[in-house]
């Protein structure tokens, strides 16, 4: 639409004549009409189970007569007063506390190694992957081959260190070292993911900052805990983070490994829930479990993210 | 030289000749270099401390039987026979080959029914996943774009949201969906497998994607609307051709994860016909005597080896995608 005096004013004609916004849900200026495919997908799949987990832990399920019926709080009580449940906690927390602080420091100490450019780094880099790529089954069947208290030459080296003996083997035996043996696959495809982690944090650290740490006379081990580690907070915190909410949830390598035994020993809160919902059919009890499981992963997760600031 | 000149003043050097110059700067470099060796060795040894399992595993499979429980095992230089593979790739008999390997007498105690051939589950999972990927990057890729360039009330608990299903605890989910899908006759099907691994994937798909958009200027979407695209537009002609490489890495790691995935794909899919590789894999009983070993390592690697040519081409995206775009490799 020109002036009437035909004086164009300095602007291209586009801006003057902007598309009128056209109103409605289809229109490809509404933000929801992108979102809603993903977003209707993800309320079906994830919300739909959840909602129905939790009805279903106010049930119980009657396997001769395929029926749910209704139980009230029963379950819930049940659940914290089942000493099964206690210990299975426990394990979780344990498995958690000591996977997580042996792969941080782990960690960090191949990634600083790998930082300071070895020869051959590129190579070490790919091979360092692998075992992240691996499948948790395919790992899980691995370390049992290699845990084997016979034949497998992991546990042939722990014997000869005296840590582990003929009787008691990693897996296997009484199960004194059994969650050490899940903890050793655990450890050794985990690890790698705070590597690269952390070697990209440090990949970002500016050089000019290292640069003047060195010029005010910084030792290596000085600028590594006074000037590198601050700067990688927030990648640790993010490393940390992902690695909780998955330790919380450990699940294949127990199913492969020790299938929760022996006696106990290595049976984590995803596997006890498991073991109700499919091995004792008592789908009550175990959606029970699923929805505590659930709520403390994320409450440990978004308290985690609320105070680190995450953004995404 | 200047700069020798200047070092010697200030340190309060007597006067050195150019060539003892030169051999102090060749020791430098020498100790550098020994210093630098130290350092790979090291390094080098706790790499390949991570590295070897998977490497035992792969000669294993070419392993003879003797070979396999050989203490401490070969590195290299074993002698190495296809037998193993030829049953679990090439479909020979099971019996024959633990006659050939093993001797008369063995191979009768267990897993003597087994079947070790894995070629079928190979094409499920090749299948199941293909097929999830399509439909994830499909979904997630304009998802991706909208979280990227509009700013709807409510956008970071949005993005919450994703993040939540993205920790949701796998055997939480698979019963509701076993009787979700018991009740609309979903069971034991194709379909219902693949948008469970849709799930699996979604989230890192879209966060992914999205961190990839957000590299990606919005002067161009402004210029492509200037000149007459809508949204739409914009999107599709425009700035989906910068972010290709991500969809390309997303596709690549949810292309992996669906394949490693075990938990949904052993519940929600119960008939060998459709099982994937991870659950035929589990079947396996590897406590038991040592027969198997070589079919195990053979069927195993089977099972790794695609992914680790896959990961080589995303290799500088792995981080960021497993941390769902929050920290860039």
């Amino acid at each position: 639409m020109a002036q009437p005096g035909g004086v164009t004013v300095g602007l291209p004609s586009s801006t003057a004549e902007a598309p009128t916004p056209k109103r409605g849900f289809f229109n490809s200026a509404n933000p929801w009409l992108w979102l809603s495919p993903a977003l209707i997908f993800l309320i079906v799949y994830s919300l739909g189970p959840f909602i129905l987990n939790i009805v279903m832990s106010f049930t119980e399920f009657k396997a001769r007569q395929k029926t749910f019926t209704f139980v009230g709080v029963d379950n819930w009580t049940d659940l914290f007063q089942d000493s099964r449940f206690h210990n299975a906690l426990g394990i979780t927390v344990q498995y958690v506390v000591v996977a997580l602080t042996i792969q941080v420091c782990l960690g960090l100490l191949i990634a600083v190694l790998l930082d300071s450019r070895p020869f051959g780094v590129g190579l070490m880099q790919t091979l360092i992957i692998l075992p992240m790529v691996t499948a948790p089954v395919v790992a899980g069947m691995l370390f049992r081959l290699l845990t084997h208290s016979e034949f497998g030459y992991i546990d042939y080296i722990f014997q000869n260190l005296g840590i582990v003996t003929k009787d008691e083997p990693l897996i296997g035996g009484k199960g004194v070292y059994a969650l050490m043996g899940v903890l050793i696959v655990e450890i050794w495809q985990w690890t790698p993911f705070i590597v690269l982690i952390v070697l990209a944090g440090l990949k970002s650290i500016p050089t000019e900052v290292i640069e003047a740490a060195q010029v005010d006379g910084a030792s290596a081990w000085q600028r590594f805990w006074r000037v590198k580690l601050p700067l990688l907070r927030t990648v640790l915190s993010i490393a940390i983070l992902f690695r909780l909410v998955d330790l919380f949830r450990v699940f294949d390598y127990v199913a492969i490994l020790t299938a929760g035994g022996p006696a106990l020993h290595t049976e984590t809160l995803s596997y006890y829930g498991y073991v109700n919902t499919f091995q004792q059919v008592k789908f009550g009890y175990g959606a029970t479990i699923g929805v505590f499981l659930m709520v403390v992963v994320w409450i440990v997760a978004f308290s985690y993210i609320r105070i680190f600031r995450m953004k995404w | 030289m200047a700069t020798a000149n200047s070092t010697k003043s200030r340190l309060g050097v007597g006067h050195k000749s150019e060539s003892e110059w030169r051999s102090i700067q060749r020791q430098q470099h020498r100790r550098q270099f020994l210093n630098r060796l130290l350092l790979t060795i090291v390094t080098g040894v706790i790499v390949f401390i991570f590295f070897y399992p998977i490497w035992f595993w792969v000669t294993a499979s070419f392993k003879t039987f003797t070979g396999i429980f050989q203490m401490p095992p070969q590195l290299l230089g074993f002698e190495a026979i296809g037998s193993w593979w030829s049953t679990v790739i090439g479909g020979r008999s099971y019996l024959e080959v633990v006659h050939e390997t093993v001797g008369a007498n063995a191979g009768t105690g267990g897993g003597g029914t087994v079947g070790y051939y894995i070629v079928p589950f190979l094409v499920n999972s090749a299948i199941t996943g293909l097929l999830s990927t399509l439909v994830v990057i499909s979904v997630a890729t304009p998802t991706a774009y909208a979280l990227s360039r509009f700013n709807p009330s409510g956008k970071q608990n949005i993005i919450f949201f994703i993040l939540s299903t993205r920790f949701m605890p796998a055997f939480a989910a698979v019963l509701p969906l076993t009787q979700i899908y018991r009740f609309i006759g979903w069971d034991d099907t194709r379909i219902g497998l693949v948008l469970a691994h849709v799930l699996i994937n979604l989230p890192l798909a879209i966060l992914l994607i999205k961190s990839f958009f957000d590299d990606v200027p919005t002067d161009l979407d402004d210029a492509a609307m200037v000149d007459g695209c809508n949204r739409w537009g914009a999107f599709w002609r425009i700035v989906i051709r910068y972010v290709i490489p991500g969809m390309g890495a997303a596709a690549v790691l949810c292309l992996i994860f669906s394949w490693n995935e075990f938990l949904f794909s052993l519940y929600l899919v119960r008939i060998p016909d459709l099982s994937t590789l991870p659950v035929f894999l589990s079947g396996f009983d590897t406590a038991s005597g040592g027969t198997e070993w070589g079919f195990l390592a053979a069927a195993g690697t089977a099972a790794m080896i695609p992914v680790f040519i896959f990961i080589l081409f995303v290799q500088r995206s792995l981080i960021r995608g497993l941390t769902l775009g929050a920290v860039r490799g």
